[in-house]
């Protein structure tokens, strides 16, 4: 029972992290239609940005170190100002490019951050020590859970509801879900196409950064490649899903955090190591029995 | 003397003698760093190929392309390694592999096959996807095969080095598979199927309705092309006498689609070309990070300028000329 | 008040419209009749800024707005509302007809705005917290409307209006629109296949076809139908 209790949380913490990453992703598709290979790389870039630019091998916190009030926007308007100028600088003369050639162009942003970030900081592991404070634990009953972990998952609540909020009660947001199922017919009302599209790139850097700095305490370790396995569930968690739809995003990040956290516990200790290939066979299992995802978005039968 | 070139083997012909010729200029001037270049490019030169003979032909963008150059490397360390190194490292191999060491050419035709064998059994499970659904499942292959070979130590040596592999490979035997690799891929899309495929892929409502016929197509050259890349993987395996599961990842995947697209996805000639422009801008980028001298002073970019280079002018590339430098047309 | 001249558009080395002229004269209706295939809706979609021409020019209200973005034509006053009834299925028709008020730039003034409309709208006005998807495809054709209509258009494109509807329900939509045309002096500029309804009520008549104008003429004068007939299907009829 207290195992079961024990699982649970961790699968609810992870798919926290994977709803928030895939929450991501899965705007910025359903607006543009792009798979953004670079979203673990605006996550990463989240994390470094709250150290000292340096090549030294211990970190040293900058803006890690301020005040969480001043820390936590600090970071989100770095990740979001990255996603922003990424838009600029590369999509947004691709607009008109077919999709394979978007995703390609998302896979050289990543790259190019990723290099970039091991040129200014250097590309071995740092340790850093963020908010100490919240790697207690809470006794709960015979349950000992991770301050960690319920942050995680309440900070998710938070963010999925201030989403939520946004793109139901404001006009932008209502303007990015018309935009979200069909494009051409919000611009031919007004819509700004660009403003919209800058507007899923800024959501989805927020959410990025707010991921990073869940993470790192988390793991307490800085690598250039930290977002990648992040994105890469996310991406499965869109596929699994549906692609387009929000609400599928969130489902398929708790349902791949469940999925996850179940193999690590139940596989055979043999297979465990297997387990991110078992996630992976999934999605293609999934793909091919629901190719639409587990909740469809309407406007997406035909494109998808 | 011109020599007449009947239209039809004009650009296979012309590629092939450009590769030879640059060989033998390059063995000529026989520098080991330059030969090493340039063998590293031509075993890459053919996993593009590979690619392209899929990507090209369908359309559909694939990301695990590598993983079957990762299969195809692995594949002929098994077969080559010397019995007591693999007694030594990779402990959990079949007696058959464990206790006999096959010739090169067997390992590397086996490369191939077993790389097309996995293709064809994923090929068949996903070409009838559309395009971005196939493209993610690709993806998904990738990072399956890389967690696969990362953790089943008993066969690959997990995150750990396989060594001792012979390094039997150089530019001649590089540029001959290239050549094969060249041949191999304009036979095929001259072929019905090729044609039929590029049809498909240039008719949106055709390639959409994925009938049987163009699933099936898409399968044979989903196939073919990961036999090339298998290939591929086992003469990179020989030419480095080392193998790591980090090489066949999304690095590697990413420098094989720049290749691919800079050239242009759209024709071999591009694949070609795309391959030899990559590696120029990355040597010279390499070079320059090395540094050299101006005027007395020592100038050297710093580390990782290579890279970020690399993904410039990818991305110039798709904003500016979309069909890559050979506008996507043959020789 | 809009003129189009010597208009190309082409999908993919295909053309769709080849050298295609019109005008449009404020306050007036005009229809643009042919076949499928002729190049009707993509000569609206260019106008709106959807497609951009490979060669011509389009001037509205003195202003050339060729190849402008879709959003800053609709912003000029020029509605366009597409074939097949594009509402936006999964939000609410009250969300879909605020859609139309945004780039206005009075927020405060949106409910208001869309509570006038639904007025005119009784079906709408029951139905509007449903998901647009819900509504039967005259509703979403009044829906696409109103929706447009709150955008304040001096000038409105329609595309086949009258496309798989009831013939009662297709009489409502032109009550609806030429009501407009009189209350508020708007501009109509409507495409359709079918010849019989809109010479009733188009001030004028393009015939176009293969992408270019066979026939312009005053409704009045096309009453017969041999001359659209000829125009339209490109050949003489064949008498017995």
């Amino acid at each position: 029972m207290i195992n079961l209790a024990q699982n649970l949380i961790d699968a609810l913490s992870l798919g926290s992290l994977y709803a928030l990453v895939a929450l991501g992703i899965g705007l910025l598709f359903s607006i543009l239609r792009l798979i953004n290979l670079a979203h673990g790389d605006f996550i990463t870039v989240g994390a470094f940005a709250l150290i000292v630019p340096s090549m030294e091998v211990t970190a040293q916190l900058a803006i890690g170190a301020l005040n969480p009030v001043l820390l936590i926007p600090s970071i989100a308007l770095i990740v979001v100002i990255v996603a922003l100028m990424t838009d600029w600088a590369v999509f947004r003369p691709l607009r008109r490019a077919p999709q394979p050639s978007m995703m390609i162009a998302s896979f050289a942003v990543s790259y190019i951050i990723q290099n970039g970030l091991i040129m200014i900081y250097g590309a071995r592991p740092k340790n850093v020590n963020l908010w100490p404070a919240l790697t207690g634990q809470l006794s709960i009953g015979p349950l000992r859970i991770a301050t960690l972990q319920i942050v995680t998952i309440v900070v998710t609540l938070v963010l999925m509801a201030g989403l939520a909020l946004f793109l139901k009660r404001t006009s932008y947001g209502i303007q990015m879900r018309a935009a979200a199922e069909d494009f051409r017919m919000a611009r031919y009302l007004g819509v700004r196409g660009n403003l919209v599209i800058g507007m899923a790139f800024g959501i989805s850097g927020a959410l990025a950064s707010a991921v990073s700095l869940l993470f790192l305490s988390q793991t307490g370790s800085l690598e250039t490649g930290l977002g990648v396995p992040l994105a890469l569930f996310g991406l499965v968690a869109v596929v699994i899903g549906g692609m387009g739809s929000l609400v599928g995003a969130v489902v398929g990040g708790f349902l791949v955090g469940f999925i996850v956290t179940l193999l690590q516990a139940y596989l055979p200790p043999d297979l465990r190591s297997f387990r991110d290939a078992f996630a992976f066979t999934f999605v293609i299992a999934i793909l091919l029995w629901r190719p639409a995802g587990l909740i469809r978005a309407k406007a997406f039968d035909q494109r998808v | 003397m011109k020599i007449p070139l009947p239209a039809r083997f004009r650009t296979p012909v012309l590629l092939m003698a450009g590769l030879t010729l640059l060989v033998a200029l390059a063995t000529a001037i026989g520098s080991e760093q330059l030969n090493f270049t340039l063998t590293e490019m031509l075993i890459r030169m053919i996993v593009v190929i590979g690619l392209y003979m899929f990507v090209g032909n369908s359309g559909i963008m694939s990301f695990g392309h590598i993983g079957f150059m990762g299969i195809g490397a692995y594949v002929t360390a098994w077969a080559t390694l010397a019995p007591e190194w693999k007694q030594v490292m990779l402990q959990g191999l079949p007696a058959f592999l464990q206790e006999h060491t096959y010739p090169f050419p067997v390992a590397v035709l086996a490369s191939g096959l077993v790389a097309a064998g996995v293709a064809l059994i994923l090929g068949a499970a996903i070409m009838r996807l559309n395009g971005l659904a196939a493209s993610i499942a690709t993806f998904a292959f990738l990072a399956i095969v890389y967690s696969v070979y990362s953790n089943w130590e008993s066969v690959t040596g997990g995150t750990s080095s396989v060594i001792g592999i012979p390094t039997v490979v150089g530019p001649w035997t590089a540029v001959a598979f290239a050549c094969l690799a060249v041949v191999a891929a304009y036979a095929f899309q001259v072929s019905r199927y090729g044609l039929m495929l590029r049809a498909s892929r240039d008719d949106e409502v055709a390639a959409q309705s994925s009938s049987v016929d163009i699933v099936r197509v898409r399968l044979v050259a989903f196939v073919c092309s990961a036999f090339l890349v298998g290939m591929g993987g086992a003469l990179y395996a020989h030419f480095l006498g080392v193998l790591t599961t980090d090489a066949f990842y999304l690095a590697l995947s990413f420098v094989t689609l720049s290749m691919l697209v800079v050239g242009g996805i759209g024709s071999l000639t591009g694949a070609v070309a795309g391959t030899l422009a990559v590696t120029l801008i990355v040597e010279i980028l390499r070079a320059c990070e090395r540094g050299f001298a101006l005027g007395g002073a020592q100038i050297s970019l710093p580390r990782g300028s290579q890279e970020i280079g690399l993904g410039l002018a990818l991305a110039l590339v798709l904003i500016f000329r979309p069909a890559g430098i050979s506008r996507s047309r043959e020789l | 008040m809009l003129q189009v001249e010597n208009l190309h558009v082409s999908y993919g080395g295909i053309a769709a419209v080849r050298g295609l002229s019109l005008t449009v004269a404020a306050g007036e209706v005009v229809a643009i009749i042919g076949p499928n295939g002729a190049g009707k809706s993509t000569t609206l979609a260019a106008i709106a800024g959807g497609v951009s021409p490979r060669e011509g020019t389009i001037t509205y209200g003195g202003m050339g707005i060729t190849g402008r973005r879709p959003e800053d034509i609709a912003r000029m006053g020029v509605s366009l509302v597409p074939e097949g009834r594009h509402v936006f299925a999964t939000l609410t028709v009250e969300e879909n007809l605020a859609i139309g008020t945004y780039m206005l730039g009075h927020r405060s003034k949106t409910s208001a705005d869309v509570a006038a409309v639904l007025e005119r709208f009784p079906r709408l006005q029951e139905r509007r917290h449903f998901p647009a998807g819900r509504l039967s495809g005259g509703e979403q054709q009044m829906l696409v409307i109103a929706r447009a209509m709150l955008t304040q258009p001096k000038l409105m494109l329609v595309d086949e209006p009258s496309l798989g509807l009831a013939p009662l329900i297709i009489d409502q939509v032109y009550d609806i629109l030429l009501d407009l045309r009189r209350r508020q002096g708007l501009s109509l500029l409507i495409v359709e296949q079918s010849t019989s309804r809109i010479l009733k009520h188009a001030d004028r008549i393009y015939v176009v076809r293969s992408g270019a104008v066979q026939l312009v003429d005053r409704a009045q004068a096309l009453k017969d139908g041999e001359a659209i007939k000829r125009a339209y299907f490109g050949f003489e009829e064949v008498r017995a």
